[in-house]
């Protein structure tokens, strides 16, 4: 019995090797492969199908003009599960096979920074469409984001939106004590002291609150010419009960992005709100409502700003395998130009910075009849 | 006097200062905070009078009493839905859908238990709750659900202090609330036998009471009061949701048993204090705070007065 049971742990240790090793026997030169790592299944699995639909739209696009200087697309599609370990053996089998010229994943911080040694040590690049924790491409030369960091929003807010869009410098802040919350508020603080915008009052809260009103009485005493909101599922609430009180102050928020729910739950009490977001399926951009209505046919539900992304991430490897010219491509070309690539996704300009992630270039939206409008688009920040 | 509806507060000039400067302006300050504090306070003291009439006339501990809120909540919010604004029509629906739920936690929970031990219809309280809650997710939904602004948005100022028209209607309709089941008690017939089974189950069998029937209204009947009271705090703060009866019903233990559990007068005070400890507390500090405050204020009443307020047995008003 124990000899069986050791036959199979070798041969089960054995045979991914062999197979591995197969498949770089078999490399086409004129196909080149992309591994894709994404939740198929789990808990994230409406975001791993995501994936999987927006690249190989993506893909089929490229292909069907041409490829990638002449060269055809491919995606070899692998189920990460959402699981660090599952996600660390199919980087290591991506690694191995020297048919693979890049890493397209995976879905969260958690696995891609799980896999950052993996393809640190194989020159592979991995580019992950989402991972946003803001240590994670510095990890390795080969490790990309195009999500944005999670600390580069707030900052952004502090500048642009308040102190240039707004015109304004008296804030008060309201925001949610969380992980999350926390450190929105810390690198708000930070860009409003170096940029000299004026925070008259901060208050914070804890998950599940719902009276506000003490709060916003607190905050009303400070006199500030704007409110802005930090937090997701409590933003409603806050907005409606502020209206209640009848203090028509600014209002803003860095959170719920463009979210249908909070208009449906704020109604009027929304009018004038300002908001950020690095991506918005404007209505009136005819190539935008193509991209969904495709992507909608394929998948069978509504994209968020993932698959978006994901479709983003292969125009970005195709870009980096144009600009080795009629040069020779390997993963380490893919890596070098990757980094100085510079195109326009979908989801916006998209150039990486020295750690391999890059500032996400906020839209300005506020809520006009009731609708998100877009006030100033993506080269607002550059001014 | 009477500031405008915010229907077109848009075109008022933007942010102005409410607070004078220095001490005048803290003053309004902190009268604002009472304020705030005394509304919600409203809120906590009718939980906890439809509280301590469960616990009093039953004679066991509930924890179902913030599902009860809940569905009160629910069947406000339907019934707005339905009926536009009417605040009455709203009230009834709400009274009756938490009396209907209080017969079934009575059904359940209560009726087999009175001669087994306490922690057994406690536990079973606990079970039942959970049951609602997560039916509630199934049929309701996980997510927020908007309330109609049911009061208009008026406000009243008195120099930099304001109070709106929805505050003011929340703590008349506590206090109605609160003077009809206090002539309830002490007028009718019914009230009297409520009175008397509280006090003790044995002697009130003896001289001819229908103990179970009589334990069985009144649970209904403070089941009704927390239904009423959920109403108020959804239209207080314009959302409901499956999940919010959970804190809720703490509040409403903790009001009661700083009010000695079963008297329903002191369970109003220990409401109304509490709302206010907390609301002064987050004027000092911040809303993390705010269980804090109020669980805080507890302990420490506790320590001093372990019988609560009052220590005499049985339900009064």
């Amino acid at each position: 019995m124990k000899k069986t049971i050791l036959l199979l742990i070798v041969v089960s240790l054995v045979a991914p090797m062999l197979f591995a090793a197969g498949q770089s026997e078999a490399a086409d030169t004129n196909v080149i492969k992309l591994g894709v790592l994404a939740p198929l299944t789990g808990t994230n699995a409406e975001y791993g199908k995501g994936f999987e639909v927006g690249m190989q739209m993506a893909v089929d696009k490229i292909n069907a003009a041409g490829g990638a200087n002449g060269k055809t697309l491919e995606l070899v599609v692998r189920d990460s599960k959402g699981d660090q370990k599952e996600s660390s053996d199919l980087a290591r089998q991506f690694a191995d096979d020297m048919s693979i010229y890049a890493i397209l994943g995976d879905f969260t911080s958690g696995c891609s920074m799980a896999n950052a040694p993996i393809v640190d040590a194989a020159g592979l690049v991995q580019l992950s469409p989402t991972a946003s924790n803001p240590n994670y491409a510095g990890m390795s030369p080969y490790t990309f984001s195009i999500m944005g960091r999670q600390d580069s929003e707030a900052p952004f807010f502090a500048r642009y939106i308040i102190q240039k869009y707004l015109g304004l410098n008296k804030v008060g802040v309201i925001y949610i004590n969380s992980d999350w919350g926390a450190s929105s508020y810390s690198n708000f603080k930070a860009e409003a002291d170096r940029i000299g915008l004026n925070i008259v009052s901060a208050v914070n809260y804890v998950q599940d609150e719902k009276d506000f009103s003490s709060l916003i009485t607190k905050l009303r005493a400070a006199n500030p010419e704007v409110v802005l909101i930090l937090d997701q599922g409590a933003v409603p609430q806050i907005i409606n009960q502020i209206r209640g009180t009848g203090w028509n102050v600014q209002l803003a928020t860095l959170g719920p992005g463009t979210s249908e729910q909070l208009i449906n739950l704020t109604g009027k009490n929304a009018e004038g709100l300002v908001l950020s977001t690095p991506f918005f399926f404007d209505e009136a951009d005819a190539d935008l409502m193509a991209w969904r209505k495709e992507f909608v046919s394929k998948a069978g539900f509504e994209p968020t700003i993932h698959p978006v992304c994901a479709y983003d991430t292969v125009y970005l490897i195709k870009a980096a395998i144009e600009a080795s010219g009629s040069g020779e491509i390997t993963r380490q070309t893919i890596r070098d130009n990757l980094a100085k690539v510079s195109i326009t996704g979908v989801s916006g300009p998209l150039k990486f910075n020295e750690p391999g992630d890059l500032t996400r270039e906020y839209m300005i939206c506020a809520v006009e009849n009731g609708k998100y409008v877009v006030k100033e688009g993506f080269d607002y920040a550059k001014q | 006097m009477k500031e405008g509806s915010y229907a077109n507060m848009w075109d008022t000039p933007p942010s102005y200062s409410l607070y004078e400067t220095g001490e005048a302006g803290r003053m309004d300050y902190f009268l604002n905070q009472l304020i705030n504090g005394i509304c919600q306070g409203a809120i906590y003291a009718l939980m906890a009078i439809g509280y301590s009439v469960v616990v009093g006339v039953v004679g066991m501990v509930t924890f179902t009493h913030g599902e009860v809120i809940m569905i009160g909540a629910f069947a406000a919010y339907y019934m707005f839905f339905l009926s536009g604004n009417q605040i009455i029509l709203g009230l009834i629906v709400s009274f009756a859908a938490s009396w209907v739920l209080g017969y079934f936690v009575y059904k359940v929970c209560y009726e087999r238990f009175f001669n087994a031990p306490r922690h057994v219809s406690l536990l079973t309280t606990i079970g039942f709750s959970m049951l609602i809650k997560n039916l509630s997710q199934i049929i309701f939904g996980p997510n927020q659900k908007p309330m109609l602004d049911v009061v208009e948005a008026n406000f009243f100022r008195i120099g930099a202090v304001q109070i709106s028209e929805l505050q003011i209607v929340i703590i008349i309709t506590v206090i109605i609330m609160a003077t009809l089941l206090s002539l309830i008690f002490n007028k009718t017939k019914f009230g009297i036998r409520l009175k008397a089974v509280s006090q003790d189950k044995t002697a009130s069998y003896m001289v001819g009471i229908n103990v179970k029937r009589v334990a069985m209204l009144g649970n209904c009947l403070g089941c009704g009061l927390g239904g009423i009271a959920g109403l108020l705090l959804a239209v207080y703060y314009q959302t409901i949701q499956a999940t919010m009866g959970g804190p809720l019903g703490m509040k409403a233990f903790a009001s009661s048993v700083l009010g000695g559990l079963t008297d329903v007068r002191f369970s109003a005070l220990g409401g109304l204090c509490i709302g206010i400890i907390e609301n002064l507390g987050i004027t000092v500090t911040t809303a993390s705070f705010r269980d804090m405050f109020a669980f805080g204020f507890l302990i420490l009443v506790l320590i001093i007065r372990p019988q609560g307020f009052v220590s005499k047995k049985g339900a009064k008003v």
